[in-house]
């Protein structure tokens, strides 16, 4: 670009382009307030004031000595403000630093681009912390921002109208989006190449461990967990849906864990039970287990079925997963249990010990000797007694809580009873373990899917029975049968549905126009979800292969150039051969009409003839009488410049023309 | 093969791709395009965070690259849009000094509708100029060029660019006006002969009180120069007839200005040639032309015009 920079103003920036540049530094940055230190978000905000102050000169550019000691402050702040090492977080707070820094130093065009490439940068960063839709309109918004200073950059410089190179980065870029729709579907989606640094855990939901206010929480939470498409209808029977997910079988110092993979495989006898297949697309958890319904049959590829069925992937899920697999209700699981598993399972250390409960356990169970009588006898205490369901239960002693809660609180949440449960059963010696994961949804009526959310998150208990392995134990149905039956806020009492956040169909209902909003919002989040976010290598070939059948590169290769060229040839034909606007006046329309059949005969309108000169010289050249064409231009003059005779006239004038030019016609031939 | 074979083959490409007129319009055939150096690194760039989204398996990531990429290609349609249709004459070229720049104005037209931003004009190695087709349906761009010798300046093909409107494609034709101008001699003023040189008998007065011919002896009057008084008939008259001689200055009226009347090699004759041309213009002289190498006799004459016709054969002597 020799030529260019050798033209002077070629290598300034023009004031239209940092104007829409200052504003491209702000779109860009404020969603990542979300997961940078704030004071980063300061620095950038600083720093476009400086910029501001350069341009309307009452401040200086940085000198080279205070820009090195920026860079190096700067990149100890990061290093010194990120927990771990090189993380993802640190690049982009780098990253969003030397645009900030770029942005004061910039002085020429070529400074400009780097810092329009940088925001780029910045945006495309973005989605790898948060990818939903309306962050994805949001920086599609930004997108057009940043071309639109990069319009400005080729701009003259005299020209101060930034809306209009904001108009024009618009139709840019939404000319590019039916070609870009080519691409995403059609571009080869191939596995990562190499291991990078990934987002921290900045998502909600189950941890690793759990103590029992934990799960309350949650239920402070609307944000959704997962979405579910059932291959053939949603089962209606809400009990039916307990979403496993974290088996938690160790309880160490109170509370309870997560415990190491057990070796060995899942034993699992299907019996004659009927498969249920379905979709889920698991938002972000951090974790690395997926959440399915018992017992998993079938299982996407991707995850391994641990002999206590959980299902692990690899890494930690940090972007939408999407995965098939399909479950069997009325399987059995784990029914011989060998002997290290029932030790591990019944296992309580020391310093756990709930001494009341050991001993009112021991009792009921010399009178109920048997597994099922004994679970039995426990749920029927809970019936029995004035136990409560609550989120905000009374606060329990950290060592002994079990001890509290059971006899002399007696109100808690899920948690509370499963591992009261599940240590009552252990201090007898039946293995028993608490679950962790989600209990209902909602059923979205627009699109016919399942919507879990974070205050669907459940925790129940699983307990070995002889000869017939691993059974689910649900002591919450015991103390509130709703919570189990229709969701969280039937559960509830009203004092304490005012804690769940407010736009929630659990707190509106279904019935009201919100709620039926909110079912709208959901529907289209989770086709986002489906078809955008949760867009893989899998689901693209399922999808081109229904189109396109056998799959080769070239055919793939083919379809993709074909329509590619057709979606820029469309943006041609609106480019090139826009109409011209047609007028609203009939006569100046039937006037164009005359012209444009005249000149197709040989009759070319001279550049400086009149209307009327133009209509009497055909008029006369084809022989009409001159009385005629006189009162023909007579009122063409009129109906076009006499806007009080238009309507009159108007009509007549059309005819007239017509006529003359059917003469024409008759007369060329 | 070397850079001016190249060139050589570029040129006969052009030539027969875009033939010389005086008025060209432009369209697919005659409009080059491609990516600038930051377009490449745009597509570099590009090609980056399609790696990132391919490690980060992140959907959205993919999206923008793709966007982004689209928009390139959306681009070009853009770019090639700006010139289409821009319709070019050469309006005016202006005449020079060696030494000095040369105008020529050449006016850019559009079509009616939507305005064009961006573009520019320029000869090779001369500054670009940007044609003001926003708001106006034509504009006229005046280019310079350097005159270095003599005689007939083809400023060559003209250029016309844009990089509108993101600046990584630019799109560009070079056209053959027919633009040419003449380049006059770089004039001398210093050691001009005289003008004041002529001969009584073809010459008219210019100064009674000259001092080149003598004229006749009169009687002193008062304000006559003390040194044309003859001071030996003052003596021998003793004191009483004071007598002064008269001299007259003539000079030419039609001002000859002879190839063969000034020094110098070849290009100083004509140098000084302009250089007297020029002055006998700014004097309101009446001067004629000869340079009989070429045969060339120009009657004299006067003004403007007869100084361009001068100008004119001064430029092209021996082209």
């Amino acid at each position: 670009m020799a030529a260019e920079d050798r033209a002077g103003i070629g290598s300034q920036i023009p004031r239209n382009a940092l104007a829409l540049l200052m504003v491209a530094q702000a779109a860009v940055v404020l969603p990542h307030a979300m997961q940078l230190s704030p004071w980063i978000i300061i620095v950038c905000f600083v720093c476009g004031c400086w910029r501001t102050l350069v341009y309307q000169g009452r401040w200086d550019f940085p000198s080279r000595i205070i820009k090195a000691a920026l860079v190096v402050s700067g990149s100890i702040g990061v290093i010194l403000s990120s927990s771990n090492g090189f993380s993802l977080e640190a690049f982009v707070s780098l990253l969003v630093l030397a645009f900030a820094f770029k942005l004061v130093e910039m002085k020429s065009r070529r400074d400009a681009y780097v810092v329009i490439f940088l925001a780029y940068f910045v945006v495309a960063t973005e989605f790898l912390f948060e990818q939903g839709l309306f962050v994805a309109l949001y920086e599609f918004l930004a997108v057009i921002i940043v071309t639109a200073a990069m319009v400005g950059l080729n701009q003259m410089h005299t020209r101060v109208r930034p809306m209009a190179s904001v108009r024009l980065a618009t139709s840019l870029l939404l000319q590019a989006l039916p070609l870009t729709v080519v691409l995403f579907l059609f571009f080869p989606r191939v596995m990562p190449l190499w291991n990078v640094p990934v987002p921290g855990n900045n998502a909600i939901g189950l941890q690793e461990e759990v103590s029992p206010g934990d799960l309350a929480e949650l239920t402070q939470s609307d944000s959704v967990a997962f979405r579910v498409v059932f291959d053939d209808g949603t089962p209606v029977l809400y009990k039916q849906l307990y979403w496993r997910g974290v088996v938690y079988n160790v309880l160490e110092d109170g509370r309870w864990k997560a415990g190491d993979v057990p070796p060995g495989q899942p034993r699992i006898r299907m019996g004659a039970s009927r498969q249920l297949g379905y979709e889920v697309l698991l938002e972000p958890t951090a974790q690395n287990w997926l959440y399915g319904l018992a017992v998993p049959a079938q299982l996407d590829a991707r995850a391994k079925l641990t002999p206590d069925l959980r299902m692990l992937t690899r890494d930690p899920i940090l972007s939408v997963f999407r995965y098939r697999m399909a479950s069997a209700p009325g399987a059995d699981f784990g029914v011989r249990l060998t002997e290290p598993e029932a030790q591990h399972e019944t296992y309580i250390p020391e310093d756990s010990r709930n001494p009341r409960m050991d001993g009112y356990a021991r009792k009921l169970y010399l009178s109920n000797p048997d597994t099922e009588r004994f679970a039995e006898a426990l749920l029927s205490r809970i019936r029995s007694q004035p136990y409560h369901y609550t989120l905000n239960p009374p606060a329990l002693p950290r060592s002994g809580y079990i001890d509290s809660f059971w006899f002399d609180t007696q109100s808690g949440f899920c948690s509370h009873y499963a591992s009261a449960f599940v240590y009552a059963m252990r201090s007898v010696g039946i293995p028993a373990r608490m679950v962790g994961g989600y209990l209902g949804g909602e059923l979205n009526p627009l699109s016919g899917h399942l919507v879990v959310r974070q205050y669907d998150a459940h925790a129940w208990a699983e307990v070995w029975v002889k000869g017939k392995g691993w059974r689910r134990y649900d002591p919450t149905g015991a103390v509130a049968p709703e919570r189990v039956e229709q969701g969280l806020a039937a559960a509830l009492s009203s004092q304490d549905r005012q804690s769940l956040s407010a736009l929630t169909n659990a707190r509106m209902g279904d019935t009201s126009m919100l709620g039926r909003m909110l079912y709208m919002f959901d529907s289209v989040e989770h086709n986002w979800n489906m078809f955008v976010v949760g867009f893989d290598g899998g689901v693209q070939e399922k999808f081109l292969s229904r189109w396109l059948g056998e799959l080769t590169p070239a055919r793939v290769g083919l379809v993709m150039l074909a329509l590619g060229a057709l979606c820029l040839a469309l943006t041609a034909l609106l480019l090139f051969f826009r109409r011209r606007p047609k007028s609203r006046d009939p006569v100046v329309r039937a006037y164009r009409r005359f012209v444009a059949r005249a000149s197709r005969l040989g009759f070319a309108q001279e550049p400086g003839e009149t209307p009327g000169a133009f209509v009497a010289r055909v008029g006369e050249s084809v022989g009409v009488e001159p009385d005629q064409v006189q009162a023909l231009t007579t009122s063409l003059e009129e109906a076009l410049y006499n806007p009080e005779a238009r309507p009159k006239t108007a009509h007549e004038l059309s005819r007239g023309l017509r006529r003359l030019s059917v003469r024409l016609t008759f007369a060329a031939h | 093969m070397s850079e001016g074979v190249l060139n050589e083959r570029f040129e006969q490409f052009l030539e027969r791709r875009i033939p010389p007129s005086s008025s060209i319009t432009l369209s697919q055939s005659n409009v080059f395009i491609f990516p600038t150096k930051t377009g490449f690194v745009f597509g570099f760039f590009i090609a980056l965070l399609i790696i990132g989204a391919i490690n980060y398996q992140a959907s959205l990531v993919f999206g923008l690259a793709f966007l982004l990429g689209a928009m390139l290609m959306v681009t070009i349609l853009y770019t090639f849009r700006n010139l289409s249709g821009l319709r070019l004459e050469l309006a005016e070229s202006r005449p020079g000094f060696v030494g000095e720049d040369v105008q020529f104005s050449v006016r850019v037209v559009r079509p009616s509708g939507r305005g064009r931003e961006g573009v520019q004009l320029g000869w090779p190695g001369s500054i670009r100029q940007w044609a003001e087709l926003a708001d106006k349906e034509a504009d006229v761009v005046r280019l310079y060029v350097r005159g270095s010798h003599r005689g007939w300046l083809d400023p060559g093909r003209l250029l016309i660019e844009t990089y509108y409107p993101l600046g990584l494609l630019r799109a560009w034709t070079w056209v053959d006006l027919n633009a040419r101008a003449l380049v006059y001699p770089k004039p001398i003023f210093e050691n001009l002969p005289r003008f004041t040189s002529g001969r009584r008998d073809e010459g008219v007065l210019v100064d009674p009180l000259g001092s080149d011919d003598f004229t006749d002896i009169k009687a002193y009057t008062r304000g006559d120069p003390i040194k044309h008084v003859i001071w030996r008939s003052y003596a021998r008259s003793d004191g009483r007839d004071l007598q002064v001689k008269r001299f007259t200055s003539y000079q030419e009226p039609r001002l000859w200005l002879r190839f063969d009347d000034v020094q110098g090699d070849t290009e100083a004759r004509l140098q000084r040639l302009t250089g007297m041309a020029l002055r006998a213009t700014r004097e309101d002289r009446e001067f004629g032309l000869e340079l009989p190498a070429m045969n060339v006799r120009l009657q004299p004459g006067i003004g403007e015009a007869h100084l361009e016709t001068v100008l004119r054969e001064l430029a092209l002597y021996g082209r």
